[in-house]
């Protein structure tokens, strides 16, 4: 499902190449897998999210996402890719100006799917991860755990094959965080594929596989 | 519904909310574009009205030869072979008008009956007048002239006048205002697109976030061009309705002043507004130079949003 091989990502500025954000990565996620990836800040994680997620292209090697190749997808071609993937990020990136329902609506609506549609599988998006009845709820009014729920809702809505979630229990206590890898991990009971990335020990402990980057690249002691 | 409409339906949506949340910005858009527009609308108003006018007075040159006052009836019809000779045969229509049919005429078209009346004696002389065909480009005015100074040597002949001299000057006065209207309207179009393109280009900016999720959700760039599209087009449309408005308003003053001044010349002349087709038309332009601004602004500044 995802492949890394050999893959090396350098950023460019101003015509100089800094230094390696990944280096010499080879990996391979099956077809639904619960990876946990872990590593301090900079380690790679979110630049490995990325090439997942066609955002980044590798500088050299090759990445290979549900059979298509990172490094040559056409632009016009992305978008589709990313239309069998759900993306939670670190800082939710709701839509403050939409209701929760709108803002979960918004994966189907950009396929062009009815609105009807989009709505009925957006409540039952959101009823899988208990707000259902904070449809019509705007986003700041909820607190930090419920918008990170919201976020996972809209990931999932259009029923992805990937799911890639950065660092999606920062900045949550105990309970909140519980109920989105909770979620998560129901997701993947069903055979989606997931990616975490997670500096949370405790979630790393139970963790079936983890895949530890350090400096750009893969530490011995993937699990 | 197919997709693509569904598509088409929701991206309109997405425009008209994007005005709503700021209505004035909207407004004021809308009103520095139709600044903008009502110039060159109120210039092509004018040229709608006027072009008819100036269709129906000819521009081929007339020349009328008066006889002078002791010369026969005799005299004035043995000119006409001469006349149809000076005047290339084909090429000009010859007609000779008697004094006591002048008479009649002007009697009949001018409220001067009474006046004539008291002059006992026909102070009109015989006449030629000549409608020459061919002639009214600008290249044919020296053989006109040509023509004049011929007529003028002919025995019993007073006066020659060449009577399409000033048709021939609104012709060209109205050439060129078409030709400066051109002119103002393709800088003011310019200008519109920059008033677009730059209201486009805040658009991005406040929406960037919007733009960037939507991108990693899947959107494709049709559907995140297509509001900005709508948006630009609905403030081109709105402009052009305001200023075809202000055009139609300013128009009721100017009648007023412009009845009494043609009435002074007999005449019921008024300004008015365009007609429908016309009006779709401008419409039309004007929505679509508020397509083109949001193109070239979305063209520019949406690839710079990841």
């Amino acid at each position: 499902m995802i492949v890394f091989q050999s893959v090396s990502k350098q950023y460019t500025h101003a015509g100089s190449r800094d230094a390696y954000a990944m280096r010499d990565v080879s990996l391979h996620i099956a077809k639904g897998e619960l990876v946990f990836l872990a590593g301090p800040s900079g380690a790679g994680k979110s630049t490995l999210m990325k090439m997942v997620a066609a955002v980044e292209r590798p500088t050299s090697g090759k990445v290979v996402v549900s059979g298509h190749d990172i490094g040559r997808i056409k632009p016009a071609g992305i978008p589709f890719l990313r239309r069998n993937m759900g993306i939670i990020f670190q800082q939710q990136r709701l839509l403050n100006d939409r209701t929760i329902l709108a803002n979960t609506m918004l994966p189907l609506l950009v396929t062009g799917a009815r609105t009807a549609e989009a709505e009925q599988r957006a409540r039952a998006a959101l009823d899988k991860v208990g707000l259902l009845d904070r449809a019509r709820a705007m986003p700041l009014e909820l607190s930090g755990g419920e918008q990170q729920r919201v976020a996972v809702a809209r990931a999932i809505v259009n029923r992805p094959q990937i799911i890639l979630a950065d660092e999606p229990t920062a900045n949550l206590d105990r309970v909140a965080a519980d109920k989105v890898l909770d979620a998560l991990r129901a997701f993947h009971a069903v055979g989606v594929t997931c990616v975490i990335s997670t500096h949370d020990d405790q979630v790393l402990a139970s963790a079936e596989r983890v895949i530890r980057l350090e400096q750009g690249m893969l530490a011995g002691g993937e699990a | 519904m197919s997709p693509w409409l569904r598509q088409h339906r929701f991206a309109f949506g997405s425009a008209l909310s994007t005005i709503r949340k700021s209505p004035g910005s909207f407004l004021f858009n809308v009103l520095v574009i139709a600044f903008a527009l009502t110039l060159p609308f109120a210039g092509i108003t004018l040229l709608d009205n006027v072009r008819p006018l100036s269709e129906q007075l000819s521009v081929d040159p007339e020349i009328s030869l008066f006889m002078r006052a002791d010369a026969s009836r005799a005299d004035a019809e043995a000119l006409a072979p001469k006349i149809r000779q000076i005047v290339a045969p084909g090429k000009g229509e010859v007609s000779f008008i008697a004094r006591e049919e002048a008479l009649a005429s002007l009697k009949e078209t001018t409220s001067l009956g009474d006046v004539i009346e008291t002059l006992g004696d026909n102070p009109l002389p015989d006449s030629y007048v000549m409608k020459l065909g061919g002639f009214a480009s600008a290249g044919a005015a020296a053989q006109v002239d040509a023509i004049t100074e011929q007529l003028r040597t002919l025995p019993g002949v007073d006066t020659v006048q060449v009577d399409s001299a000033w048709v021939k000057r609104l012709a060209a006065m109205l050439a060129i205002l078409r030709l400066a209207l051109l002119l103002l309207a393709a800088t003011l179009s310019v200008v519109v697109i920059a008033v677009v393109f730059n209201t486009i280009r805040l658009q991005v900016l406040t929406q960037k976030e919007e733009i960037s999720v939507a991108k990693l959700l899947g959107a494709t760039n049709h559907f995140i061009h297509r509001p900005f599209f709508y948006t630009g087009a609905l403030l081109g449309l709105a402009a052009g309705a305001v200023a075809l408005g202000a055009v139609a308003v300013a128009l009721r003053p100017l009648n007023t002043s412009i009845a009494e001044f043609a009435r002074l010349y007999g005449s019921d002349f008024q300004l008015l507004p365009l007609d429908g087709f016309a009006v779709a038309g401008l419409l039309t332009m004007s929505a679509g130079l508020g397509l083109v601004g949001a193109q070239l602004s979305v063209r520019r500044h949406l690839s710079r949003v990841s």
